[in-house]
């Protein structure tokens, strides 16, 4: 296990598994919805033209979210994964 | 209590349980009734401080003795187990389905690129995603505008024409009184077709809404330009309304149903307007030509720009003041794997979209037609605009623009009309100055000869739609072709009336000012009155100091 870091400073390609989601309760709450929930794991996929939103592959879908979002999903880096 | 609910129920820990079972057995005590609910669920719900559910239940005796416990339990919780509760039966949940996944489902490599890989790939681009978007918007307007305007000018024609013609006829029959004749022909019939005349444009809009939404682009729409929106505090999916807003407003304001969070729609909704419609390109084109002849162009350019320039400062506004942004705008967004829109779908979504406008929207706009009609008939028998309630109205009002360099009650009667429609400005001065434009040389038809002028009228329409159509494709000719259609004797008129200082103070009003009644109805039926309300008078309030800021100004710069 690699140490801990939020989710909107990876790059594409990495892979993390979630460890903690801050923020207020009503965005955790729509996280959650979303299957965003700790233990799972994220894979950065693209970032917008812009470089904001980024695009996420979680659960066998694909999610978007803001930077200043995704700032509050804690994460670790997956090493050696095939991403 | 259900068959599945009896022989299933995930266990929460312990720790939740306990409280779970403290509620229920309070539930029991307290004889608190909980209507359709099941108890187990409803004390998970209270637990997790659902908000539906508080509010339903602060509304059942005994509710707020319940909640308050349900509060003391989850604190508790929290202390003990250090997360909320509802993150903390997510957890329980995700865990057991998780569980049954493992066992029951072997996932397929997951390396294996799709389709929709593939689009997404060059959609969402880094360099191409953006070229891509506007081409996409590109079409999508020029269809949406363009290949609708055939039609609408068709069914303006039918209603106009033919339809007028025969309500006449019948009236003549039943020898209806004169008043009910120009009632019926000029309020009623001129106040329907002011709101069927959005049928085709609506229709048309809806098609492409449904299949951009049903396909998956427009999440993808929303990915590639919420960067870009953001700035104003708007969503990714502004945008698209937006753009339909050069157009028309009115079907614009619809478009914001594509955007969840109910902030986003309405800040949208009160930006849209500010984006230049067609309607008042007529007014800039001839007061273009009358006072700036050869850099017309230039000045119309500068109104458009200056109506995107002032929605951007209005959306930093808003976003400060009353509408900050809340978690309903964060920016949480499912791209879709593509799919091919379901036809059936994409009709019922443009038909209840439509027959929902003409319902709710129509009688705003019926209505005001027929008070515009009240104001330029009474007092009983007036013969000219100058003497009738209008008249007064607009006398009254006009001192209020003198500080703008337009204050003649002209001035103030045909901004008054441009209320029910922009475009109107433009014929209302030409009544004004000029007298009646000549009677329309109506020879009468038979019903049989319109009807098959109103077929007719179809398959041109059609056809000219067709072309419209083909010429997108090469994406030629975007300006507008009739703009030397104009008008000397009113170019002549205007130039008694105007400077060119106040020629441009005027144009600047009548880009920002009050959006049309059809716009407010829209706004209305959206977002209820007050919005509708906000909507008139802000930008009327920007309207002016924008006007004034512009005349002053240029007075200073010793350019009036």
């Amino acid at each position: 296990m690699s140490e801990s870091t939020q989710l909107h400073l990876l790059k594409p390609g990495q892979k993390a598994t979630i460890t903690r989601i801050n923020g207020e309760s009503a965005l955790r709450r729509r996280f959650v919805e979303m299957g965003i929930v700790k233990g799972e794991t994220i894979l950065i996929e693209r970032n917008a033209p812009m470089g904001d939103p980024v695009e996420y592959f979680i659960k066998g879908y694909h999610l978007a979210l803001r930077k200043e979002e995704a700032a509050q999903i804690e994460v670790t880096l997956q090493r050696g994964a095939n991403g | 209590m259900n068959l599945v609910q009896s022989l299933f129920r995930l266990d929460y820990g312990g720790k939740i349980e306990r409280e779970i079972a403290r509620l229920i057995s309070m539930f029991d005590e307290m004889k608190f009734d909980v209507g359709r609910y099941p108890q187990r669920w409803l004390a998970i719900k209270l637990l997790e401080a659902d908000a539906d559910i508080l509010e339903r239940v602060r509304n059942i005796p005994n509710g707020e003795k319940i909640i308050a416990s349900a509060q003391q339990g989850a604190e508790k919780l929290k202390s003990m187990l250090g997360d909320d509760v509802d993150l903390l039966t997510a957890d329980r949940r995700y865990g057991y389905i998780n569980g049954v996944v493992r066992q029951s489902f072997h996932r397929p490599k997951l390396d294996r690129i799709t389709l929709t890989d593939r689009i997404d790939d060059i959609v969402t681009h880094k360099w191409l995603g953006l070229p891509v978007f506007f081409a996409v918007m590109y079409i999508v307007f020029r269809l949406v505008i363009d290949v609708s305007s055939p039609f609408l000018d068709w069914t303006d024609a039918v209603i106009n024409g033919p339809l007028a013609h025969w309500f006449s006829l019948l009236l003549d029959l039943a020898a209806a009184p004169a008043w009910i004749h120009s009632l019926v022909v000029e309020a009623v019939i001129g106040g329907v077709g002011g709101v069927l005349v959005f049928v085709p444009g609506l229709l048309i809009l809806y098609f492409f809404l449904a299949l951009l939404e049903d396909s998956g682009y427009m999440s993808r729409a929303a990915f590639v330009m919420d960067r870009f929106m953001r700035v104003v505090g708007l969503h990714g999916k502004s945008f698209i309304p937006m753009i339909l807003g050069f157009g028309c407003a009115v079907p614009a304001v619809y478009a914001t149903r594509t955007i969840a969070s109910r902030r986003d729609r309405i800040l949208t909704a009160l930006l849209v307007p500010l984006m230049s419609c067609s309607a008042r390109l007529p007014v800039y084109v001839v007061f273009g030509l009358a006072f700036f002849g050869a850099r017309a162009g230039t000045v119309i350019w500068a109104m458009y720009a200056l109506g995107i320039v002032v929605a951007m400062v209005a959306g930093m506004v808003f976003t400060r003041t009353i509408l900050k942004p809340d978690v309903s705008s964060a920016f949480v967004l499912e791209l879709p794997p593509y799919r091919q829109p379901a036809l059936k779908s994409v009709l019922i979504h443009m038909w209840e979209n439509t027959r929902e406008f003409v319902r709710k929207a129509g009688t705003t706009i019926l209505f005001a037609s027929l008070v515009m009609w009240l104001l330029l008939n009474l007092p009983w028998g007036v013969e000219n605009q100058r003497d009738s309630y209008f008249g007064k109205v607009s006398g009254v009002i006009a001192p209020v623009f003198t500080p703008l360099g337009f204050g003649g009650w002209e001035t103030g009667g045909a901004l008054v009309t441009g209320f029910m429609a922009k475009e109107i400005v433009v014929s209302t001065m030409s009544q004004i100055y000029l007298g009646d434009e000549e009677a329309q040389a109506s020879e009468p038809k038979t019903i049989g000869e319109d009807l098959i002028g109103i077929g007719q009228g179809f398959m041109d329409a059609t056809v000219r739609s067709g072309r419209i159509l083909l010429s997108i494709i090469p994406g030629v000719n975007l300006m507008v072709e009739d703009a030397q259609g104009e008008d000397t004797a009113l170019s002549l008129a205007l130039q008694k009336q105007f400077t060119p200082l106040s020629a441009m103070a005027f144009l600047v009003f009548v880009l920002l000012y009050v959006p049309c009644v059809a716009t407010l109805g829209a706004i209305k039926h959206e977002f209820g009155m007050s919005w509708a309300v906000t909507s008139a008078v802000y930008q009327t309030a920007v309207a002016w100091v924008a006007a004034f800021v512009v005349y002053q100004g240029g007075r200073l710069l010793g350019l009036g």
